[in-house]
């Protein structure tokens, strides 16, 4: 896996600071890539819309990362070095049949890594086309669990951010 | 700062895309977290709804629409609102009408007052004294 940075993709919302990663050379961040995509695609428009607004809104105005609006993958992250309050898995939107599916990263309920995802258009994960997507988010994820859990990143709570162990924004992994 | 994508496709969404998926959200949230409150699992709480429980993930997971119906059998087994319907409270008018009233002593009958179709006002001969007057 190549080198990238988590990035702030929005700190405006009142209940939750929403980060994202950034290949290093990308024009664009891993989130804003797939919004763009499906917003792009006129099947998919007005569901890219609510989806976003379940996020931005429900999730980062009025609820917070609860678990009751994150679906959490624990037995397919087994792997990842397990770490009480940190969840990988997709947000949970719940309208029925809804096609797409936006890969997260918990770190507290005030305190999520969005990365990019798909159509789920299979049963599972691995039966759909978002496949790769999801991989690669578990990656990430590993990733930044991994420095969270060795000090590299540090979770500030109070302030609602992550932080270089060195105490700067920049965080490169 | 909100990512510049982000805040593009949220100003062109439609204020009831907004409204509904907060609501659903909301009403989603409060199910399950009156589920944990009261002790069920989704096994219990089908047993209890006469259901199965796939039926219960289905609604609780989003393989199938709530509906209306579905809600109030979820509220009675819970025995506490899901949601709630405000009310409208009925005030008495607090706006006064200014109104003029002549009261006149009736003592003959007088064919000629007559009220015309459409007509607001009533003229009275002057020869009428009037009774009584009252302004509000």
């Amino acid at each position: 896996m190549n080198t990238f940075e988590l990035e702030i993709w929005d700190d405006e919302a009142k209940r939750c600071t929403f980060y994202t990663v950034r290949e290093e050379g990308a024009k664009q961040n891993e989130t804003d890539a797939f919004f763009e995509k499906y917003e792009l695609d006129t099947t998919f428009k007005e569901q890219i819309q609510q989806l976003l607004s379940f996020v931005l809104d429900a999730i980062g105005e009025n609820h917070g990362a609860i678990d009751e609006l994150f679906n959490r993958y624990e037995n397919e992250v087994v792997g990842l070095p397990s770490q009480g309050h940190l969840y990988f898995g997709e947000f949970h939107y719940h309208y029925p049949n809804f096609p797409l599916r936006l890969y997260a990263l918990k770190v507290t309920s005030e305190i999520v890594i969005l990365f990019s995802g798909g159509i789920k258009d299979g049963k599972t994960n691995q039966e759909s086309s978002l496949h790769y997507k999801w991989v690669d988010a578990c990656n990430y994820a590993k990733r930044i669990i991994q420095s969270i859990n060795d000090g590299t990143i540090v979770v500030n709570e109070q302030k609602r951010i992550l932080l270089s162990f060195d105490g700067s924004s920049d965080i490169i992994l | 700062m909100r990512s510049k994508v982000a805040r593009r496709i949220l100003a062109e969404t439609p204020e009831e895309t907004k409204i509904f998926v907060n609501l659903y959200a909301d009403i989603l949230v409060r199910i399950k977290q009156l589920l944990k409150e009261k002790g069920h699992t989704q096994k219990s709480f089908a047993e209890k709804l006469g259901k199965q429980p796939s039926e219960i993930n289905r609604w609780l997971t989003g393989n199938h629409n709530l509906t209306l119906k579905s809600m109030a059998k979820m509220q009675a087994e819970l025995g506490e609102p899901i949601i709630y319907v405000p009310k409208r409270v009925v005030f008495s008018e607090k706006e006064t009408v200014k109104r003029h009233f002549i009261v006149y002593k009736n003592h003959h009958f007088d064919t000629n007052v007559k009220f015309e179709e459409g007509q607001k006002t009533l003229r009275i001969p002057k020869t009428y004294q009037p009774l009584a007057y009252a302004e509000e």
